[in-house]
């Protein structure tokens, strides 16, 4: 199965090193989507089939908090899995997100942590040592 | 305080340069905040239970290379000015984000505004828009193959005097 999935970070360095982490993961990819802030995800959200969402907290016009809980709200967005990218450090701050039915990375991330914390989310499987 | 400050300040940021970059600093020892001539500034302030300005001064050299890195371009490339400052936002940005927790502790919450690139280096402190007679509560000098890294870390009000700092990472 391939996974369609959204990156949704306002740094496109930042979207760039994800999609470069993806890659390495070997997680099988579909069509790959980009957004630089909250608000663009969700339009991408509402017009592409998208099985993973990737997504920063810290960005301008819509915050990734707000994005997540539209999503939850929308009966046709609220179960795609969510996995947050983020430098958050408070532990509130992450249960308030946890809650949510997200995953969360904290960044800078390494390709094990992003494959198994996919894998994990769309439950593809063992972990392994496939990250090259 | 100042002195385990800035150990704190120089892990968080080694930590991040590997982590981010596959790039190795060191604390410069004996080395003045001096960069060389040919820098990039840029600044990102916070809020929470203490509010400041983190100001990081970085080789054009050393930009380079971590904007490579990030991006995985190859030797032969050359990267944009736009995805540089793009770099340099986000490292700043995860520096800061790694930091305050590494001072405040997770309990707390800081809010970290969006980080800037800053024109250039001439006085660092009127284009940081700091005061000119506010000194740093905390200074760090790394030096990496290609050039120096430094960070500038403002407190508002100077370093708090309750804050309790945990063990160095």
């Amino acid at each position: 199965m391939a996974i369609n999935t959204l990156i949704v970070d306002d740094s496109g360095v930042m979207r760039s090193m994800i999609l470069k982490t993806l890659r390495m993961t070997e997680v099988p990819l579909g069509d790959i989507h980009q957004a630089g802030n909250g608000r663009e995800g969700l339009d991408i959200l509402n017009d592409q089939w998208i099985d993973l969402a990737i997504v920063d907290i810290n960005m301008p016009v819509m915050g990734g908090e707000e994005m997540i809980a539209r999503m939850r709200e929308d009966p046709e967005l609220k179960e795609i899995p969510v996995i947050v990218v983020s430098t958050e450090g408070s532990r509130a701050r992450i249960e308030r997100l946890e809650h949510m039915g997200v995953a969360f990375i904290h960044k800078p991330f390494t390709a094990e942590t992003v494959r198994d914390t996919i894998n994990n989310i769309l439950g593809l499987g063992e972990n392994d040592e496939s990250c090259t | 305080m100042k002195a385990a400050l800035e150990e704190i300040m120089s892990q968080v940021t080694i930590e991040t340069l590997e982590k981010l970059a596959f790039m190795f600093a060191f604390p410069a020892e004996g080395a003045g905040d001096q960069a060389e001539d040919s820098t990039v500034t840029g600044e990102v302030s916070f809020s929470g239970p203490f509010s400041g300005t983190l100001v990081i001064t970085i080789s054009v050299d050393v930009l380079k290379e971590l904007t490579a890195n990030m991006l995985g371009i190859d030797d032969e490339e050359e990267s944009t000015e736009s995805q540089r400052s793009d770099a340099l936002k986000e490292t700043m940005n995860i520096v800061c984000g790694n930091l305050l927790p590494a001072i405040g502790g997770d309990q707390v919450v800081f809010d970290i505004g969006v980080p800037e690139v800053l024109p250039s280096m001439k006085d660092l402190k009127d284009k940081a828009g700091i005061p000119k007679e506010s000194t740093p509560s905390a200074r760090v000098t790394l030096e990496l193959d290609e050039g120096k890294c430094l960070l500038f870390l403002f407190l508002d009000g100077g370093i708090p005097e309750n804050l309790v700092l945990p063990q160095s990472r």
